[in-house]
């Protein structure tokens, strides 16, 4: 069944996804596929069905339960059929995915299997630098052989190894979240592991609601056994729904102050999520709105990753907002010549494959999209769900986008909507408690709850990024932890861990996805120093004053990392990542000059932006004349 | 020094009353109490009046302080004036979430209710003394103006951010503090006992210990001293309460323990929660002598009836949107730059619909933004004209002169080594 190697088995562009003649096509489908070979146990039947009536067929490419399942299909009775399955229920679970799922896709599964959303080795060591873990070493959800981006073999340890607080915290507090690991009872945030976590997507509940009488209403498990070729936003939200929370931002929801108003039908609402939290409307994203699924973005090397092993996503993500709208240079394109072209095969299963000759666009990385093309002097984007064509504006060399200096903008920095901005993360770690390690899967000593300072959406601090640009930021995080012995003593109190060498508070380079077609207005940003990163604030003479303020320290404002005393600009928190940093005196100084010019040259357009600002300017004679008092 | 003489004459004075009285006084023998502060030494009968009919509570509302206002002549008054009759609180609630319930002020709204002069002048009774800002704070916290002068903000309703330092029973979100806290001005210094019998809110305004100096360049500018109060640009930050909901269970709704939000502000039927707070510089408005002043809302009303964990009748009912014009007590030296207010539309509650970021009307809320005044109204004010506001958001020549001075006085003196 080497689907992978074949344009055989091609979907036709309806799918499997279509209601009427359904069952025609997957009988047709069956029917090529055994005079293929490919279907198994060649021409004997298989009595599953006959216990697993109506069972949702997984794909026409899928057609026989057992080569997935395992088992014996000629058994009558259910134990018998049963013995020597892969698994209850999920086949493609790490513990049974080589001989299953990888026998066939093996160049995904190997993939997976450095793919940091199941290694979640970047989430393992951001933990283990908050809580002073120890550093150096990389672990992984399970543990395993990968090469690093040089192509390098290494070895992460398994995260169960890890002897510290910090490997305890992942493992209770983390853990539930990545495609190691099922999480079958967490209100709107289950999922099957492996690959099945998204292409089986459990449904808010995590119940079979599908036409197998034996299965229905159980769970855990997918909510179809319809496989999803193509994963949907609801799969990327199962995840992707705290602390970042960019799946939410995303559809226009935000995961406010948990305060459960407004009501609907009279229970907390508007819209729940799991953990008892709530979800209020805000703005969207303007991709959503035009109708972009999260995959219509992402690469699949993007979600199931390239083959390499990073230590973060921001290393792994190789799509970046310039790919289809330019930045200071047009978007690139390379045209299909071979007929093995990855866009060809990936686009296979798209309303509308890709074909030898298009010019497809291509990501930060250099490498094509699959359903991103250039034709008639335009991007297009395909809706690799949906078959809906967006063009994509293109904004290399418009007057907004020229402005001397804000080529070190990442994009979003204007045309953020909101940024997601959780402060003071105060966690107690309570020796006296037990709480159930997922790893381990055995209930231990020691258990981790959390309180908040605040919340908010705008406006947000920027700083520099890991590629040298102006980001915005967000905390990333401000854990002030407190420790409980077992004898209930405090042998911690809202301790603030070293990172970089000093005790500080960490914010991270953040998209928050929800991004919108106008822009940030020039005095809005250049205005406002709590852009810059001194939080909200009053100013005062030569300083600016934070007015929200750090518990510990009253002259620190909690929502920033900077401060202006008397002229001096200082940080007193880091930002994550390599080259990462808040803007220093000479930045802060020259965005803040931007307003001496923007009160009259309030438009992009304006030559003066075309070049370095010339304050001097300001006493030469026509502006003197202008500006002198009445 | 005219206080200790004025000290001396009443004190005189109540011993030449009471002297007659004295000789036959024989309370202690039975009552053991000893009275401190400045009424130690009085006889009992200088202020439970009379031995046969012997007053139980001279300070009480009841018998309008009977006791009291022999000596401190004219505060009986205050029983009458704003904390004695809530009178702007009763109305409120009669037109907006009393319309659900009937009895809504009476359960969700009498922990504050000044039951006497003892509520504030020395909680045990016999120990008689000055305000301290304690006694002010029992109910001026949380939302209400008061606490916010020593920097605490109220914090969400949510457990979760049931945290940190716990002052007057609530949480708080730790703020800058008002600057007259920092130089240890207590309430009473501008809060005299005169003025709040005479009905006003304090006895001195800014401008009667402040003259705004001239080398600021706000100051310069007419409009600014002539049309706002000091407080407009002086008020670092505010609490808001966007959405305020008040949800009434009946007995046979689980579903009320789900809410693990704060319980010690509604009554037990009652689960109090709010949509969404910030803690930011308040919107501007105009208050009732027309100058421009923050305003907040107070209260955006929603109301819930929940039998049988369902909503009856309209769930999410909005049954007002009142803001008022108050003074924060977040005084501070600076304000915000020119872009605070200017060409700032959220700021005075004129949002353009294409900057709206909470989308209220999508939940059934009814408003479409807590930033649009459609649909809204302020209590004791107005909201600012739109007219006004393009009035003040042209860039005349005039103000980029200011706007040039105040940016130049902060960014020529922004240092270019960055300190580590």
């Amino acid at each position: 069944m080497k689907v992978t190697e074949s344009g055989k088995y091609r979907t036709p562009p309806s799918g499997g996804r279509s209601g009427g003649g359904r069952f025609g096509k997957l009988l047709l489908a069956f029917l090529v596929l055994t005079a293929a070979g490919c279907a198994g146990k060649g021409t004997q039947r298989e009595n599953c069905l006959s216990c697993h009536a109506k069972i949702e067929h997984v794909s026409a490419a899928h057609p026989d339960c057992v080569p997935c399942h395992g088992g014996d299909p000629l058994a009558r009775e259910k134990e018998a059929a049963h013995r020597g399955m892969h698994g209850r229920s999920n086949p493609s679970a790490p513990e049974h995915w080589d001989g299953t799922c990888g026998s066939c896709h093996l160049y995904q599964l190997d993939r997976v299997k450095s793919n940091l959303m199941y290694t979640t080795t970047g989430m393992i060591r951001n933990i283990n630098l908050t809580w002073e873990g120890p550093d150096g070493e990389l672990f992984s959800s399970r543990g395993g052989e990968v090469y690093d981006p040089e192509g390098k073999a290494q070895r992460l340890k398994p995260v169960a190894e890890l002897n510290h607080v910090s490997g305890e915290l992942y493992r209770k507090f983390c853990s539930q979240c990545h495609v190691a690991r099922e999480s079958g009872d967490v209100y709107g945030a289950s999922h099957a592991s492996g690959c099945a976590a998204c292409h089986f997507p459990y449904n808010e509940r995590a119940q079979y609601e599908g036409k197998d009488a034996t299965v229905r209403g159980r769970g855990p498990y997918a909510a179809s056994h319809a496989m999803e070729r193509l994963p949907g936003n609801e799969v990327c939200s199962r995840c992707h729904n705290r602390s970042g929370r960019i799946a939410y931002s995303y559809q226009g929801l935000n995961d406010g102050n948990n305060s459960l108003v407004p009501t609907r039908g009279g229970r907390p609402g508007p819209v729940m999520a799991s953990g008892n939290r709530n979800l209020t409307h805000i703005a969207q994203d303007v991709h959503f709105t035009a109708g972009m699924d999260c995959i219509d973005c992402h690469t699949s090397r993007d979600l199931m990753g390239d083959g390499y092993s990073y230590r973060n996503m921001y290393l792994q993500t190789e799509i970046a907002c310039e790919d289809c709208h330019g930045g200071a240079k047009p978007p690139r394109y390379r045209e299909i010549v071979s007929e093995h072209d990855e866009a060809l095969r990936e686009s296979a299963g798209y309303r509308m494959p890709m074909r030898p000759g298009m010019k497809m666009i291509v990501t930060a990385k250099g490498r094509s999209y699959s359903n991103v093309f250039y034709r008639d002097g335009a991007v297009w984007v395909l809706g690799k769900r949906s078959g809906k064509l967006f063009k994509s504006r293109v904004v290399t060399g418009t007057p907004e986008h020229t402005v001397v200096g804000h080529g070190r903008l990442e994009c979003y920095s204007c045309h953020s909507r909101t940024v997601v901005q959780c402060y003071g993360c105060h966690t107690t770690y309570d020796r006296s408690g037990t709480a159930m390690d997922f790893v381990k899967g055995v209930e231990t000593q020691g258990r981790f709850s959390e309180k908040e300072d605040y919340r908010m959406l705008y406006p947000f601090p920027l700083a520099l990024n890991q590629r040298g640009k102006i980001s915005t930021v967000t905390p990333g995080c401000q854990t002030f932890v407190s420790v409980v012995e077992p004898d209930g003593s405090v042998s911690k109190n809202e301790y603030v861990a070293r990172f970089k060498g000093k005790q500080q508070l960490r914010f991270a380079p953040f998209y928050s996805h929800n991004t919108g077609k106008k822009a940030i207005r020039c005095g809005e940003c250049h205005g406002n120093p709590a852009f810059l990163g001194f939080g909200q604030h009053v100013v005062s003479g030569r300083s600016i004053e934070g007015t929200m303020i750090c518990e510990q320290s009253a002259d620190k404002p909690l929502d920033g990392f900077l401060t202006l005393q008397d002229g001096k600009v200082r940080a007193y928190s880091a930002i994550t990542r390599e080259r990462s940093r808040p803007l220093n005196g000479v930045e802060v100084r020259r965005a803040l000059a931007v307003n001496l010019c923007l009160v009259c040259h309030d438009k992009a357009a304006d030559p003066i932006y075309k070049k370095e600002l010339d304050h001097g300017a300001l006493h030469d004679a026509l502006h003197r004349r202008l500006l002198s008092a009445p | 020094m005219v206080r200790f003489m004025m000290r001396c004459i009443v004190a005189f004075s109540l011993l030449l009353s009471a002297l007659p009285a004295l000789a036959a006084e024989n309370c202690t023998v039975c009552h053991k109490k000893t009275v401190k502060g400045a009424h130690r030494g009085l006889p009992c009968l200088s202020c439970h009046l009379d031995e046969a009919k012997t007053l139980a509570d001279p300070a009480s509302r009841e018998s309008g302080a009977a006791g009291c206002v022999g000596c401190h002549k004219g505060y009986a008054a205050l029983f009458g004036k704003a904390m004695g009759s809530r009178k702007g609180e009763r109305d409120f609630v009669a037109r907006s979430w009393g319309k659900a319930d009937p009895d809504f002020f009476a359960k969700n709204c009498n922990a504050c209710h000044l039951k006497g002069c003892t509520d504030c002048h020395g909680a045990k009774g016999h120990e008689i003394a000055k305000p301290k800002d304690r006694d002010c704070f029992t109910c001026h916290k949380g939302y209400f103006v008061g606490t916010d002068y020593y920097g605490m903000a109220p914090r969400e309703d949510s457990m979760r951010y049931q945290r940190g330092e716990v002052a007057y029973g609530e949480a708080y979100l730790k703020m800058t503090p008002d600057v007259h806290a920092e130089a240890g001005l207590a309430c009473a210094a501008c809060h005299t006992m005169a003025s709040l019998a005479a009905g006003k809110k304090s006895a001195k305004g800014c401008r009667e210990c402040h003259e705004p100096k001239r080398n600021i360049p706000e100051h310069r500018i007419a409009a600014h001293l002539e049309k706002m109060e000091c407080y407009a640009c002086h008020s670092a930050w505010s609490p808001q309460e966007y959405g305020t909901f008040y949800l009434r269970f009946d007995s046979d709704s689980p579903s009320k323990e789900r809410y693990r939000v704060r319980r010690d502000q509604a009554a037990e039927e009652y689960v109090k929660s709010t949509y969404l707070r910030r803690q930011d510089a308040p919107p501007l408005g105009l208050n009732r002598q027309g100058r421009v002043s923050p305003i907040r809302p107070q209260f955006i009303a929603y109301f819930t009836d929940i039998r049988h964990d369902r909503a009856i009748w309209d769930e999410n009912r909005l049954l007002a949107a009142q803001w008022k014009a108050f003074f924060p007590h977040t005084v501070r030296r600076g304000s915000v730059m020119c872009e605070g207010c200017h060409d700032n539309p959220r700021r005075f509650v004129l949002e353009r619909e294409e900057e709206r970021i909470y989308r209220p009307a999508a939940e059934g809320m009814t408003l479409p933004s807590f930033w649009d005044a459609t649909g809204q109204e302020v209590a004791n004010g107005a909201f600012y004209p739109q007219a006004r506001y393009r009035e003040m958001s042209r860039k005349t020549t005039a103000y980029q002169r200011g706007y040039l001075e105040k940016w130049q006085s902060l960014v020529n003196h922004v240092e270019t080594s960055s300190a580590p």
